[in-house]
């Protein structure tokens, strides 16, 4: 039910952006095209979101958040792009990266599960930790070492984006899908305490699933250097929002205990194309309206997260 | 007058902060090392923390409630854009001033009647908040100010004063009349019984959304004034930057002084204090010569670390009463 209501309101969105984006489509061929063209130009362009989408849904099952998910991109990019480009990129800063991902991550499990800090407190804190430190890395410089690196900018093209996300969500997610590790992260999500007597050792699986969004993070800072070429100390700002707005309106309850991936992978588009439809209505707004159309965004995303956890939790939805 | 209570655990917290803000004074009149420029340090103090401690204070009650308010930087940007766009059409700066607090009032109210309407956790209420409210103040700022360019200037000495005359004078009063009001009203008290639990409050008769509303009203009265001193010591509002990441700065300063997270502890003197050690850090950092980029590292670094350690501690505090 929920995912055909998501689907409709995907290509809802499309048509209307269409419309509003003055794009002429005639014939039901062309439509097509069109279509294919759009949906492998959205893919390679979200791909970082996507990524950073599963993570996120697996760190609101447990009934956390974790605002921290943007900084610690920018922060791995920053790092990554300090390195001397070349072949030797690959086995000097693409490890870094992926253990500094791993690190940040545990960071924020452990100071959520060792110290009980409340997970939107810990994340916001090292949200803006982690964004110090982008800036500690870089000053003000933007560095763009990544293009000079031989076949790296494989990442950035669908192909590549589409082979990491087939990767995590169909490979990784019907791996997990209905194992006794993610029925343990459901449980504590559902109820700590009940799973502390289950038996389920709760502070080791919080690290994990946070070390995992680390590593979301890792894998997003590929796809995000190698497609934007160039990275700077206020990269990706506010992307965190995205990210979680986009898994909540997949279904995913914030108060634990339940969530999909594939609502994820569609809400994630929901508002993918939400973005691009915005910068390319932006010669309709000028006609149309007193400001620029590109505001609007914030003001969705708020709407999209308020109401999204409110139906979320009046409709709760045992079989999506 | 009701008996004030301070618990153990506050007594400390306020003695620590009491006796590491004087220390960091000590440090700072070392490092300066001129009786000029050590005296602005102190008289400059008033406009810097004057913001963080009344949105603070508004906090405060907020958390003392149980509930949490993270839009307050985009309460800000919203307040100080009505403030801009106000000062644009050259409107007399009383009209201004009170435009501005009004709207942060009137916004905090409003998280109060989403958080109660809407049965969800504060957080992501709020959480939404500081998306929209961001949204709303570049909005009304793109639509009120033709040929707007990113950020609107105030020039004009007329449209200062709160912030770069008055803001000792309004910060000391603001903190007075809390004080009083903390010790005499009972209001005060019944945010501390919701927090402390919410059952006992609905069964004893007082009733939960109505105290939580009166929480973000209170809370709105002092965002109102720290958008006011917040807005009117700059030259220039940038609605799509201004007081962004202010929250954890004001959250920090609170929890430092003493209030618990989870609702239920805290008092006002310790949340100024807190505010007083955050500031006095920076400028201790800033006359050590520490990287300026460094510095907000070390400050997040530190707010963490006190957060972190007040939540192990309740959580300990609350396994001894538990066997107790």
């Amino acid at each position: 039910m929920r995912y055909s209501i998501l689907l409709l309101i995907l290509f809802a969105e499309i048509g209307l952006f269409t419309v509003i984006g003055g794009q002429r489509v005639d014939s039901m061929s062309e439509i097509g095209r069109y279509l294919t063209l759009y949906f492998s130009d959205i893919l390679a362009q979200s791909a970082p979101v996507l990524l950073l989408a599963f993570g996120m849904t697996l760190v609101l099952m447990t009934a956390g958040i974790d605002l921290s998910v943007a900084s610690m991109v920018a922060l791995i990019a920053c790092v990554m792009s300090s390195f001397d480009p070349g072949i030797g990129f690959w086995w000097t800063a693409v490890p870094v990266g992926l253990v500094l991902g791993l690190l940040l991550g545990l960071t924020n499990g452990l100071l959520i599960a060792r110290l009980d800090i409340p997970p939107i407190i810990a994340t916001l804190g090292t949200m803006i930790l982690y964004r110090g430190l982008c800036f500690v890395v870089m000053g003000d410089l933007e560095k763009a070492p990544f293009l000079d690196v031989p076949g790296y900018e494989w990442f950035g093209q669908f192909l590549g984006a589409v082979f990491v996300i087939a990767m995590i969500y169909l490979a990784a997610g019907s791996y997990l899908n209905g194992s006794r590790w993610l029925r343990e992260i459901l449980m504590i999500g559902g109820n700590r305490v009940a799973a502390r007597y289950a038996g389920v050792p709760v502070t080791r699986r919080l690290c994990e699933v946070y070390a995992v969004a680390g590593f979301m993070a890792f894998l997003a800072a590929l796809c995000f250097t190698a497609r934007n070429s160039s990275v700077s100390g206020s990269s990706l700002t506010g992307l965190e929002l995205h990210v979680i707005v986009a898994v909540v309106l997949g279904g995913t309850r914030v108060q634990g205990g339940a969530g999909t991936w594939i609502g994820s992978f569609l809400g994630v588009l929901i508002l993918s194309v939400l973005d691009e439809g915005l910068r390319g209505a932006s010669v309709w707004g000028e006609k149309h309206l007193p400001f620029k159309i590109s505001h609007i965004e914030f003001l969705v995303l708020g709407v999209l997260l308020a109401a999204g956890v409110w139906m979320n939790t009046r409709f709760q939805d045992r079989n999506p | 007058m009701f008996h004030v209570h301070y618990s153990r655990f506050l007594v400390q917290r306020i003695a620590f902060l009491v006796v590491g803000n004087v220390l960091l004074l000590l440090a700072i009149f070392v490092l300066v090392q001129d009786g000029g420029s050590f005296a602005d340090v102190i008289l400059n103090a008033a406009p810097n923390v004057a913001p963080t401690v009344l949105a603070g204070l508004g906090l405060t009650g907020i958390i003392c409630a149980g509930a949490i308010d993270l839009s307050v930087g985009s309460i800000i940007a919203v307040a100080g854009t009505v403030f801009g766009v106000l000062v644009h059409r050259q409107v007399p700066p009383f009209v201004c001033y009170a435009g501005c607090v009004a709207t942060a009032w009137c916004l905090s109210v409003l998280n109060g009647y989403l958080v109660r309407g809407l049965g969800i956790s504060a957080i992501i209420v709020t959480l939404a908040g500081l998306a929209f409210y961001r949204g709303l103040a570049l909005i009304l700022a793109d639509s009120a100010i033709t040929g707007f360019g990113g950020n609107i200037s105030i020039q004009d000495d007329a449209y200062h004063s709160p912030g770069k005359v008055y803001a000792g004078a309004i910060l000391i009063l603001t903190i007075a009349a809390a004080g009083i009001w903390e010790n005499s009203s009972k209001t005060p008290s019944k945010w501390l019984a919701l927090g402390n639990s919410e059952e006992a409050c609905r069964l004893a008769g007082l009733s939960s959304g109505r105290i939580l509303q009166t929480a973000y009203g209170a809370g709105g009265v002092f965002l109102g004034l720290a958008a006011l001193i917040y807005v009117t010591r700059i030259q220039a509002i940038e609605p799509a930057r201004i007081a962004l990441g202010f929250e954890l700065q004001v959250i920090g300063a609170v929890i430092l002084g003493g209030t618990n997270i989870f609702g239920g502890e805290g008092r006002y003197i310790g949340t100024v204090l807190g505010s007083l050690f955050l500031y006095l850090l920076s400028e201790f950092l800033v006359y050590a010569g520490v990287n300026p980029y460094f510095q907000e590292v070390v400050a997040g670094a530190i707010i963490l670390f006190v957060i972190g350690l007040d939540c192990a501690m309740h959580r300990k505090r609350k396994m001894l009463e538990e066997v107790a």
